[in-house]
């Protein structure tokens, strides 16, 4: 497969992004089109601890699972709807298990399209094995198993391929903690971007082969961890400023997916999305609000602005006074979804669209960032260097830098603290060089030296 | 575009009550007076590591035993930790502090012949099954600047290999880290292999997923909030003792 980087952009505006509607719809699975002038619900859930326990308990709870979801949907009159499974451990590292799990939904799913005519489709999302104890081995023994993995649900019923992919996490992790933009920078932009390219073109040949869509990834391993060390607004772990930096480079590595032969819908955690939207033109999945059964992500409204499929994150199987778990928020994402197909076929999209982002605009740094208008100018950075890995990353940030000490002229307040952690943070980024190659070597030296468990060599070929 | 004025439908509150002190300010209040402390001290506060191990070097040329001077840096450390804990400055800081503690603390080291003797031994350790190791770092390193031997068994640790470090160790204390509500019930496996052999560790154990109730089901657990707790509980063992309920008490949350 090839590599096709994005020069410019899908839109030709802000203002044409827009919930449930994509430049380039994806069909999958049982009669669903995903960014085609309507957007669905994605239920996320994760099996009960208990459940682990043994291969056919876990394939009986998936099936419970399923279930619940699709009876609450035809009782509530819902069009249509994705199950997302994001795989417990034991599911990748023995493929077999993935793919009767994914088979099992798959039938039930089938089941209710031919007789309620439901539109459905099945995502499946092996976790990201790639490591060993104190090491991420990315392209060891247990790429194969991954790979395998892919291979097995494909075959058995997924319709939909996506992963959290982990590569940068070593040096970003060190970073993180320590206000380095320069490592944030080649930790996202550099390595989790080469990985990327070097994972995504096989999952492409696995689902071309399956007949399968090849959806996407996230940068939730890095960007996500950044946003949740910031926390809410009272926490004193990271300034929100460098988490929505850090978001802004994360859109330049999210995009390698779709470089590499991804599809969409992209990830529901990949809160970089939007960016990502603009640039590829790609149908993508969100959460915001209907996230806090996961995490708290000061982000809320404003998230829908231009999703195609609306999920819950994740959310445990028990019991609720409203029925399941997964009924409960199954219910409530249809409810949102059929909101935003009324604005869509009563031409109010654009004006329910900016409500959800007067929401939530002035929240955070973060929702100021990745409001559709600012999102597209992150996009045009990234895009106008787009064959430059290392450059458009940097751009990246550097565009965060800019929107956020405009906003703050405006009416985005920062605390003294976020102004200066932002100040500094732009500070660092213009001292970099703007050579790819001395960037990289630069950077190799110093994080070999400073992160013990960095292995380039066998990482991502360096 | 809709625009609404913002206070109108939210309220940053985190800018509303912004301490009024600047971070340097509020640590210029705090140095020690004497010198070389006072320098040593800003330049642990300011991470600046070069300028550590400079200033270090000025000390120990004017005639300073290089092992008292690690007394120096740790006032820098409290000045750290006193605004850490008073929210006036970020975790990042901390961290930044640490490193240049910890190159402090190598430096005079391989400056004397005599051995320093370290406040005790710690084990750290992410629970068995969980790779969340993001959190015990920040313990480790924490640990280690606050003059901790810190043995760090990594992440996804098996119960027995923890029992094992343990005997091996005999540490003043152990630290879990859990992320996943999947994997913390190895704490309570942990210290019943524990209390099995007599030994009566106290057992902090914190991270995303665990919370006070539960640490508190099993004999030597004592819960954790935030990293800095671990080395607050280590400088309670030191000076009280290693009584759980004590620990406990002073230690308990809500
Ligand atoms: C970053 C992250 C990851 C990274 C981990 C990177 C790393 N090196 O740690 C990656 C991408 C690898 C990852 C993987 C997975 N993750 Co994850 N991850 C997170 C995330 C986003 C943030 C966690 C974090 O680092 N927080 C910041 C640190 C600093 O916080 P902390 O560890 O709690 O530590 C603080 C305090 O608790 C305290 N502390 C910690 N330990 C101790 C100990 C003592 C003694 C003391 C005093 C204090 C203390 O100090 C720290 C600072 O004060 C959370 C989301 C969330 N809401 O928490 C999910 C989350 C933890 N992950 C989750 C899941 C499900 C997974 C996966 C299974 C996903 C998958 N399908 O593959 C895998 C797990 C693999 C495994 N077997 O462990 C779930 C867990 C659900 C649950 N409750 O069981 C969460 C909650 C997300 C969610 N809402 O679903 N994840």
């Amino acid at each position: 497969m090839t590599v096709n980087r994005f020069t410019s952009m899908a839109y030709g505006s802000a203002d044409e992004m827009i919930f449930g509607n994509a430049k380039k719809p994806v069909k999958a699975g049982l009669g669903l089109e995903i960014g085609a002038g309507y957007t669905t619900p994605e239920v996320n859930y994760a099996p009960r601890p208990e459940a682990g326990q043994s291969k056919d308990k876990l394939v009986r709870e998936y099936e419970k699972i399923t279930t619940d979801i699709m009876a609450r949907m035809v009782q509530v009159g819902f069009p249509a709807v994705v199950l997302e499974t994001e795989h417990v451990q034991e599911m990748t590292n023995n493929p077999k298990w993935g793919g009767e799990i994914a088979h099992a939904q798959k039938t039930i799913m089938e089941e209710y399209h031919e007789e309620y005519g439901i539109k459905c489709a099945l995502r499946h999302t092996p976790g990201d094995i790639r490591e060993d104890r104190d090491y991420l081995e990315l392209r060891g023994g247990k790429y194969s198993t991954l790979m395998e993995a892919f291979d097995e649900v494909a075959s058995n019923g997924a319709d939909l391929l996506s992963i959290e992919s982990m590569g940068g996490k070593e040096v970003f992790d060190h970073a993180i903690l320590r206000n380095d933009m320069q490592g944030i920078l080649y930790g996202i932009g550099c390595l989790g971007a080469m990985d990327m390219e070097y994972i995504w073109q096989d999952i492409a040949k696995v689902a071309k082969k399956n007949n399968v869509v090849p959806a996407g990834d996230t940068d939730c391993a890095q960007a996500n961890t950044a946003m949740f060390i910031a926390g809410g607004l009272l926490d004193k772990n990271l300034a929100h400023t460098l988490a929505t930096i850090t978001r802004a480079i994360a859109a330049s590595r999210s995009l390698v997916a779709y470089e590499a032969g991804a599809m969409g819908p992209g990830k529901d955690c990949g809160y970089e999305n939007t960016i990502v939207k603009s640039v590829a033109g790609v149908p993508i999945s969100q959460e915001g609000k209907t996230s806090t059964d996961a995490h708290s992500d000061v982000l809320g409204n404003l998230v829908m602005q231009c999703c195609d499929l609306w999920s819950n994150e994740s959310v445990e199987y028990h019991g609720e006074f409203g029925g399941t778990s997964v009924q409960c928020w199954a219910e409530t994402l249809g409810y949102d979804c059929s909101l935003m197909n009324v604005a869509l076929k009563s031409g109010n999209e654009k004006v329910l669209r900016d409500m959800f982002v007067a929401s939530d605009r002035y929240r955070d740094p973060q929702g100021y960032l990745l409001a559709y208008d600012n999102a597209y100018r992150v996009g045009e950075a990234i895009a106008k260097d787009g064959d430059n890995l290392y450059l458009r990353a940097k751009n990246a940030a550097l565009k965060a830098c800019e929107i956020l000490d405009e906003g703050k002229k405006g009416n985005l307040e920062l605390t003294r603290f976020e102004t200066n952690a932002l100040g500094k943070a732009k500070a660092d980024l213009e001292a970099l060089p703007d050579d790819i190659d001395q960037f990289m070597s630069d950077s190799m030296t110093k994080y070999k030296n400073e992160v013990k468990v960095f292995r380039p060599e066998s990482n991502y070929g360096l | 575009m809709i625009e609404v004025k913002p206070s109108d439908i939210l309220v940053r509150y985190n800018v509303k009550l912004e301490k009024e002190m600047a971070p340097e300010e509020a640590a210029e209040e705090l140095y020690p007076t004497e010198e070389p402390v006072r320098s040593i001290a800003k330049s642990i506060f300011e991470g600046e590591e070069d300028d550590v191990i400079e200033h270090l070097e000025k000390a120990i040329g004017a005639g300073k035993d290089p092992l008292d001077l690690i007394t120096d840096l740790m006032a820098g450390m409290d000045v750290v930790s006193k605004l850490y804990d008073d929210g006036v400055i970020f975790l990042p800081n901390v961290m930044m502090s640490a490193d240049a503690m910890l190159e402090g603390i190598d430096y005079c080291k391989s400056k004397s012949t005599k051995t320093h003797e370290s406040k005790g031994k710690i084990v750290c350790h992410v629970a068995e099954g969980d790779v969340h190791d993001i959190g015990k770092n920040i313990v480790a390193a924490l640990l280690r600047a606050g003059g901790y031997d810190v043995v760090d068994l990594g992440r996804d640790v098996p119960v027995e290999e923890v029992v094992e470090a343990v005997k091996k160790e005999k540490p003043i204390m152990v630290t879990g880290t859990a992320l996943m509500t999947t994997t913390m019930f190895a704490f309570k496996q942990i210290n019943d292999r524990l209390v099995e052999s007599g030994i009566k560790v106290p057992f902090q154990c914190g991270g995303g997923a665990v919370n006070q109730d539960f640490v508190e089901q099993y004999e030597l657990g004592v819960y954790g909030e935030e990293a800095g707790d671990a080395v607050k509980m280590a400088d309670t063992i030191r000076k009280k003792g290693s009584k759980i309920d004590g620990l406990r008490d002073q230690f308990h949350q809500h």
